[in-house]
C-alpha cells in the first residue's frame, strides 16, 4: 500500500513539476526598467516603456562596438494595459515589468488628473510597486526616458539616486499611493524636467497634486523650496543652507543633518493654528564673511542670522501654498488628524481650503557642531 | 500513532497562523482602521476562551477522539450524528484553504499552470504525508515549519522597518468606535477558534500534562503574531490603502527594499507559506479519513484517504469565484464557529458532567 503510494504520488509530482509550465527563458523577456504615461497631442494616453538591452549593458563601456543599453517603444491605449498591449506589437520579446525601477508621469498627464490611473501598478501582480515616481515638467515622460544617462547605463535606475544625491529619501509608487488615498489635501511628487540643449535630465523640484480635484497638478515647486517643503515632511536628511551674504559681505554655508520637523496644531477658542518647529544640525562648510565661528558671539550670529534665512524661506513655501496654490502639501492633514479625529471627519472635505486660512508660525533652529578647518575665512 | 505536547502546539500554530496572516488583516482594518490591531488582541481573548472550553471537553475524555466520545456518550446513533457538523466544516475549510492558495499562486507566481494542477500538486503531497505517517509525520511536519514560518514573519517586520512610518498608528480610537473595534474582531476570532481541531488531536496527546497551556499559547501566539502582522501593514500601508489589499502581508513581504538590494524576498515567502498550508490540508485530510474510520467503527482509517482526498478537492474545483470564498469564510463565522466550536462543545461538556454527577450519586 504505502509503496504503491509513493510510487503514484511521486510520478504524479516529476510529471507536473518538471514541466515547466510557466517556463519563460529570460531571452523571451523585453525587461521594463522605466515606464512614462503622457496624454499626447489628440487627448490620448501614451505610455512609453524603456526597456533594456541586455547585450548593450555588459561588454566595454566605450569603443566603436558599444550597443545602446535601452530602446524606448511607446504606444497609446485606453488605459495603460491597453497601450502595453500595443507596445507589444514592436516587440519580439513578451513585456516584463517585474523589474520597473520608474514611473514617469507627463506633465500634460497631471494636468488631468493622475487618480484614474492608480490601480494597475498595484492590481497587476506581474506590476511592480517599488519603482520611484516622478512628474515630468515642462515635457513628456518619453523625453526623459529617451535621453542618455551620464554614469549608469540606463536613466531609469539613475532617476532614484538622484533624490538620494540631493539627500532626500527617494519617493516610491507605495508612498505616492499612501499618501494619496487618504482624503483631504494634496501630494507632493519629486518632479524631474530636461534640459533640451544637452539631452539630460534636470530634478525639477516637486509637484504639487491636488488630492480633493482628482490628483490634477496645481503647481511646482522649485528645487529649493522642494528641499524645505521635504523638510517639513521629514523626507529630507541633508540640506546645504546658505546665507545670502547681505549683513556681512559674504556668504556661509552650512551642511544640516538630523533634520527634524514638528508640527504642533493647536485648537482654542480663536481657531485652528499650526506651528512648524524645524531644526537640524551641521558643519560650517564655506565662510565668505567676516565672522569668525571660533568665537562665541560672532558663532551666535551665525547660527541666529542661518536661522532665520532658513525661517524666511520657509515662510515663503508657506505662502506659496497658502495664497498661491491654495494646498497643503506638507503632510499636516496627518498631524490634524491624529489630534483632532472627530473635526477631522467634517474637515477632510476641503482641507486645502482650510489650510490657506490657517495662521501658520515657523521656528527653525540650526546649530553648528563643527567649524570645519579653518577658524576665521581666509 | 502519538504526538508530543509540542507537536499539538506546533500543529495547532502553523495551521493557523498561515490562513490568518494571509486573509485576515484587510477586513479587520476595513471595519476598525488603524485600530484593527486591537481588534486582532481582543481576538486572542475570545479565541483563547474558546480553545479552553474545547480543551475542557477534549480533556474530559482522555484517550478518545471527537467520534468516539459522542458515540459513547450519547449513544450509536445520536454519536454519529455529532460529528456531521465538524465534517461538513472541516471539508469546507480544506477546500477552500486549497483553492484559495492555488488561486493565489496561480495569480503571482505560475499563471499559465491550471488551478487544478496546483492544487492536485498540494493535495498529492498532502495524501502522502498523512498517508504514509499520520498525524505522527504530521506533527513532525509542523515542528519544523511553524518555526520556520515565525522566524519568516519576524524577519519580514524587520526588514520592513524603514519602510514603516509611525503616524499612521494614530489616532487611536479616533475613527473607529468600540464596538466597530469589536466587531472587527469576530472575524479573526473564527480563524483563531478553529482549534477546535483538538477534539480530535488532543486523542493523540501521549503526555496529557500542561495540555491546556500549551493549547492556550499557541491560538495566543497566533493571534499576537496575528496583531503584529497587522501593526506591520498598518505602519507601511496605512489603514486607507491597507483595506483595500487582498493581500496585505504579501505586499508587504514585497515593499521590502533594503539599500536596493535586499528585495524581491515575497518568491521566498510564498516558498514557506506553501509548507503552512501544505501542512494544514494533510491536517485536515487525516483529521477528516481518522474520524470517520472512528464513526463506521473500523481500524483501518488509512482507505478513508481516498474518499476524504477527492471531496475536498472536489469542495475546492466547484468553487466558482472570489466571492464564493467570501461567503464560505462568512458562513465559517457565523455558522461553523458558534456550532462547532461553541454549542456543541458546550453541550458535551454539560453532559458529560451531569453523567459523571449521576454516576457519582448512585
Amino acid at each position: 500500500m504505502n509503496k504503491s503510494l509513493i510510487t503514484v504520488c511521486l510520478l504524479l509530482l516529476s510529471a507536473v513539476t518538471s514541466g515547466c509550465w510557466n517556463l519563460k527563458e529570460t531571452n523571451q523577456l523585453a525587461i521594463v526598467i522605466g515606464g512614462g504615461l503622457d496624454i499626447n497631442q489628440d487627448g490620448r494616453l501614451e505610455v512609453s516603456s524603456q526597456i533594456a538591452i541586455p547585450a548593450g549593458l555588459g561588454g566595454p563601456d566605450t569603443g566603436p562596438n558599444k550597443k545602446r543599453s535601452f530602446v524606448v517603444v511607446s504606444a497609446t491605449g485606453k488605459d495603460f494595459m491597453d497601450a502595453g498591449q500595443n507596445i507589444q506589437t514592436q516587440l519580439s520579446r513578451t513585456l516584463f515589468y517585474a523589474h520597473r525601477q520608474t514611473i514617469l508621469i507627463g506633465q500634460r498627464m497631471a494636468e488631468q488628473g493622475m487618480n484614474k490611473y492608480l490601480d494597475m501598478v498595484v492590481r497587476n501582480p506581474k506590476s511592480e510597486m517599488r519603482s520611484v515616481i516622478f512628474v515630468v515638467k515642462d515635457g513628456t515622460a518619453k523625453d526623459i526616458l529617451e535621453t542618455e544617462p551620464v554614469f549608469d547605463p540606463l536613466i531609469s535606475t539613475a532617476l532614484g539616486s538622484v533624490q538620494m544625491a540631493l539627500g532626500m529619501k527617494p519617493f516610491y509608487y507605495r508612498e505616492f499611493l499612501c499618501e494619496s488615498r487618504p482624503k483631504g489635501g494634496s501630494v507632493l511628487l519629486p518632479a524631474i524636467s530636461i534640459q533640451a540643449s544637452a539631452k539630460r535630465f534636470n530634478y525639477a523640484g516637486a509637484a504639487v497634486l491636488n488630492k480633493e480635484n482628482a490628483l490634477k497638478l496645481v503647481g511646482f515647486l522649485k528645487p529649493e523650496e522642494s528641499y524645505y517643503a521635504n523638510w517639513i515632511k521629514g523626507r529630507q536628511r541633508a540640506l546645504i543652507v546658505s546665507t545670502s551674504g547681505k549683513q556681512n559681505n559674504g556668504s556661509i554655508s552650512l551642511r544640516a543633518q538630523g533634520l527634524k520637523s514638528h508640527i504642533k496644531v493647536v485648537k482654542d477658542s480663536n481657531g485652528m493654528r499650526l506651528h512648524i518647529q524645524l531644526s537640524g544640525t551641521g558643519d560650517i562648510v564655506e565662510n565668505n564673511s567676516s565672522l569668525d565661528p571660533s568665537l562665541a558671539k560672532d558663532l551666535r550670529t551665525i547660527e541666529k542670522n542661518m536661522s532665520k534665512e532658513a525661517e524666511q524661506a520657509v515662510v515663503k513655501l508657506i505662502q506659496k501654498a497658502q495664497k498661491q496654490y491654495k494646498a497643503e502639501f506638507f503632510g499636516i492633514a496627518r498631524h490634524v488628524h491624529n489630534k483632532y479625529p472627530r473635526e477631522w471627519k467634517s474637515l477632510q472635505k476641503d482641507w486645502n481650503e482650510t489650510f490657506s486660512k490657517l495662521p501658520i508660525t515657523v521656528e527653525v533652529h540650526l546649530r553648528y557642531q563643527d567649524p570645519g578647518q579653518t577658524n576665521s575665512s581666509i | 500513532m502519538k504526538i508530543t505536547g509540542w507537536q499539538l502546539f506546533w500543529i495547532v500554530t502553523t495551521a493557523e497562523v498561515v490562513m490568518a496572516v494571509w486573509l485576515r488583516i484587510s477586513p479587520a482594518v476595513e471595519i476598525a482602521k488603524q485600530d484593527a490591531w486591537l481588534s486582532m488582541l481582543i481576538a486572542c481573548l475570545l479565541g483563547g476562551a474558546i480553545t479552553y472550553l474545547v480543551v475542557k471537553v477534549g480533556m474530559q475524555h482522555p484517550g478518545q477522539s471527537l467520534a468516539q466520545f459522542s458515540q459513547e456518550l450519547l449513544g450509536s446513533w445520536l454519536g454519529k450524528i455529532v460529528p456531521i457538523p465538524y465534517f461538513t466544516a472541516w471539508f469546507i475549510l480544506s477546500g477552500d484553504v486549497l483553492r484559495s492558495f492555488a488561486d493565489f499562486i496561480h495569480l503571482v507566481l505560475l499563471d499559465k499552470t491550471p488551478v487544478w494542477v496546483l492544487m492536485a500538486m498540494i493535495l498529492g503531497a498532502a495524501i502522502y504525508l498523512s498517508g504514509t505517517c499520520g498525524i505522527t509525520g504530521i506533527g513532525r511536519f509542523c515542528e519544523i515549519v511553524g518555526p520556520l514560518t515565525i522566524i519568516t514573519l519576524l524577519v519580514s517586520f524587520l526588514l520592513n522597518a524603514t519602510n514603516a512610518r509611525w503616524i499612521d498608528l494614530v489616532p487611536v480610537f479616533g475613527d473607529a468606535s468600540v464596538t466597530e473595534i469589536v466587531k472587527a474582531s469576530f472575524a479573526p476570532t473564527s480563524f483563531l477558534a478553529e482549534s477546535f481541531m483538538v477534539l480530535v488531536l488532543l486523542s493523540f496527546v501521549s503526555n496529557p500534562k500542561n495540555i491546556m497551556k500549551k493549547s492556550l499559547a499557541s491560538v495566543w501566539l497566533t493571534g499576537i503574531l496575528l496583531a503584529v502582522s497587522t501593526v506591520m501593514v498598518l505602519l507601511v500601508f496605512g489603514p486607507t490603502l491597507a483595506q483595500e489589499l487582498r493581500f496585505p502581508y504579501f505586499m508587504l513581504v514585497r515593499s521590502i527594499n533594503i539599500l536596493n538590494f535586499i528585495q524581491n524576498l515575497d518568491i521566498l515567502v510564498i516558498f514557506i507559506w506553501i509548507f503552512g498550508v501544505f501542512a494544514k490540508i494533510s491536517l485536515y485530510l487525516f483529521i477528516t479519513s481518522y474520524e470517520l474510520s472512528q464513526v463506521l467503527r473500523t481500524k483501518r482509517w488509512k482507505p478513508l484517504i481516498w474518499f476524504s482526498a477527492p471531496v475536498i478537492y472536489i469542495i475546492g474545483m466547484i468553487i466558482p469565484n472570489e466571492s464564493a470564498i467570501m461567503t464560505l469564510q462568512r458562513l465559517w463565522e457565523f455558522i461553523v464557529i458558534p456550532v462547532c466550536a461553541l454549542a456543541i462543545p458546550a453541550a458535551l461538556w454539560i453532559i458529560t458532567s451531569a453523567k459523571r454527577r449521576l454516576i457519582k450519586a448512585e
